[in-house]
């Protein structure tokens, strides 16, 4: 039996095929204008990749932004609890689970049989999401992997003042001009963003294990940065690549809606 | 009949205001549910609550505000520098927060830089945050003060008389409302959240007499309505709202919002006024102590055993503790409130929302979708 899940996200799509537990296929594609086109080309690559066409498939559910928009899936949950779900997938033994997407970033609780107790999400602006090191990096000339990797390189990381992504960018241009190394920058911009962020977990309460998911869950920086203002170690993603967590949850919830309830 | 009361709650110039207007009769607009409606009933002036509904932007509302503020008083300055209040002959303002009361020095300032934002009338009625003896004595003395600058301006008399008879109407639709409640907090509601919202809100636009005809009727009806299984209880508590379409949003195709403690909500019919003695003073005592507002001193207890009650009688599974951005008097007490409700087991989700076109619904309905997942979770593990 197979059970697919589809996230469509603002910046990226995900889809997962799994059968009996285990992940067939995945595949991770930036999105389009439009969140049934993502869904479609997405869906379409990882059955091409796995073999399969949609009748195959005997349950699907969506999740992301495009959730309700996408014509082939059986259901739409939300990512708060697909990622949830998905991490603890990943990490049996999860309790708090961090996420950070592209356009937003949420930290949720779950209790010791994987339900979700509480949860919070960023509802000021683009701060701490994926879309304030995507601009940062755009500014610096590097790519997202070299900017989490530069931090370990850094000496004196350089400090932001403001949360705001425009004028956080005003600040590397300032920093870049004054002949600041590349690295103290990036260890700065990383730090920003791990500040942003464990002040959003700090509020929910954090539990052992954590873990993050999403795509900023793959730059060290942030990561190192986000433990160590926490005060915890944060689990490595290791199983899977983290930025497919909600499509995971997403399948997994697919599976068990196609054998008739919660496992 | 739902449509009647959704055109009244969704049009600010309604057909029932222009109605009255074309008789000649005067219309005056409060800001706040601590100013008593029965002072301009028994004038004969129609009071009608200020809104902020329909701002499409805050231009306006920016250029006199400054950014730190909530967007409500915004959109209401917004609309009156349109000249969509232009109907209003008066406007009362009182301190119901410090956005609020801003809005009195804002608004006159407008008025004097864009003709016709300000109505000819224009009261600044003070509201004390304490319930106490001395503070109902210094209301009424208030109250006496707007009545008289009422009778003033519009050349009329407020008399006791016509004031018991106004109270008296106005508690006729708090008994029709009580029933509506029930209605609404049945195990199987005959209407929406939305369309609840629809008919509470409309009883803020609408003339009294008409108003409780038509809210009899639709009661009547719903009465025998059948009623919407199957969704997931919720209760929506915070800063004002006065926008169904938020209410519809929450609710999508699994939940349903039975109960509220919103200004523009609930709050605004719960408690009769006192028919017996000086009216003034029975207004001014229930308009005073009855409202239930954050903006009230050492009232939190109260507050909190009144959303506890509300969870047992509405059979509520979660509840959602929204506020509008800068809102301190709610955001600080929807913290507590959470930390209070969660701790005897009542699931609670906070929202920090904008005041305005509802702009935010994805990510709003992301978080509410969670929330509602995580009641349905709860109740798979019962």
């Amino acid at each position: 039996m197979f059970a697919a899940g589809c996230d469509v996200g603002s910046l990226t799509s995900k889809a997962v095929i799994m059968k009996d537990g285990k992940i067939i296929e995945s595949v991770i594609i930036k999105s389009k204008a439009r969140p049934w086109e993502s869904a479609d080309e997405v869906m379409n690559i990882v059955l091409n990749r796995a073999g399969l066409t949609m009748k195959d498939i005997k349950s699907c559910v969506g999740t992301g932004y495009g959730r309700d928009k996408i014509s082939f899936v059986h259901e739409a949950v939300s990512e708060i609890a697909c990622h949830g779900k998905g991490a603890r997938w990943l990490v049996p033994t999860v309790r708090t689970v961090i996420d950070i997407g592209g356009q937003d970033c949420k930290a949720l609780r779950l209790d010791d049989k994987g339900n979700m107790v509480k949860f919070i999400t960023n509802d000021k602006c683009a701060s701490g999401t994926g879309r304030f090191l995507e601009v940062m990096a755009k500014v610096m000339h590097l790519n997202l992997d070299e900017l989490g990797e530069m931090s370990a390189k850094s000496k004196q990381p350089v400090t932001f003042a403001s949360a705001c992504t425009v004028w956080a960018q005003a600040d590397v241009i300032q920093h870049l001009n004054d002949r600041v190394p590349i690295e103290d920058i990036a260890a700065g911009v990383n730090n920003a963003m791990a500040s942003r962020m464990s002040t959003l977990a700090n509020n929910i309460g954090l539990e052992r294990d954590v873990c993050m998911t999403g795509g900023v869950a793959k730059n060290s920086g942030v990561v190192n940065a986000l433990e160590k203002q926490l005060g915890i170690r944060i689990k490595r993603i290791r199983r899977e690549d983290p930025q497919i967590a909600g499509a995971i949850g997403a399948a997994l919830f697919a599976a068990e809606k196609a054998n008739g309830g919660a496992k | 009949m739902i449509k009647e009361f959704i055109e009244a709650s969704t049009a600010l110039n309604n057909k029932y205001v222009a109605a009255w207007k074309k008789d000649g009769k005067k219309v005056v607009g409060y800001t706040c549910s601590y100013v008593p409606d029965e002072i301009f009933h028994a004038a004969g002036i129609l009071p009608f609550r200020v809104r902020g509904f329909g701002a499409t932007d805050t231009t306006i509302g920016d250029t006199y505000f400054g950014p730190f503020i909530c967007s409500l008083p915004k959109c209401m300055l917004q609309l009156a520098g349109e000249g969509k209040f232009n109907f209003l002959d008066g406007a009362i303002i009182t301190p119901g927060c410090d956005s609020m009361r801003r809005l009195d020095e804002c608004w006159r300032k407008a008025g004097k830089d864009i003709e016709g934002a300000i109505p000819s009338f224009f009261f600044h009625y003070g509201v004390p945050h304490k319930y106490e003896d001395y503070t109902i004595k210094w209301f009424t003395e208030e109250t006496r003060r707007l009545i008289a600058a009422v009778e003033e301006h519009f050349n009329v008399k407020i008399t006791d008389a016509n004031l018991k008879k106004a109270i008296s109407v106005y508690n006729e639709s708090r008994r029709l409302l009580d029933r509506f409640e029930a209605l609404r907090t049945l195990d199987e509601p005959p209407f929406s959240g939305e369309e609840a919202l629809a008919v509470i809100l409309a009883g803020t636009t609408m003339p009294r007499e008409e108003y409780n005809t038509l809210l009899e009727e639709f009661i009547a009806q719903a009465e025998k309505s059948p009623g919407i299984k199957n969704r997931v209880r919720l209760m929506l508590v915070g800063s004002a709202n006065d926008d169904i379409g938020l209410v519809r949003v929450m609710e999508g195709e699994k939940a349903l919002v039975v109960a509220d403690n919103l200004c523009f909500g609930s709050r605004f019919y719960t408690d009769q006024v006192g028919e017996n003695g000086d009216p003034v003073f029975e207004l001014s005592k229930r308009y005073l102590g009855h409202n239930d507002c954050p903006r009230m001193y050492g009232d939190y207890q109260r507050r909190l055993n009144i959303l506890e009650q509300k969870v047992k009688r509405a059979k509520i599974d979660g509840v959602v503790l929204q506020n509008i951005r800068f809102c301190d008097l709610h955001g600080a007490e929807n913290g507590i409130f959470e930390r209070d409700l969660e701790a005897k087991d009542i699931p609670c989700m906070r929202l920090e929302r904008e005041y305005g076109p509802l702009v935010e619904t994805g990510r709003m309905k992301m978080r509410v979708d969670a929330f509602i997942e995580r009641i349905q979770q709860r109740r798979e593990v019962a």
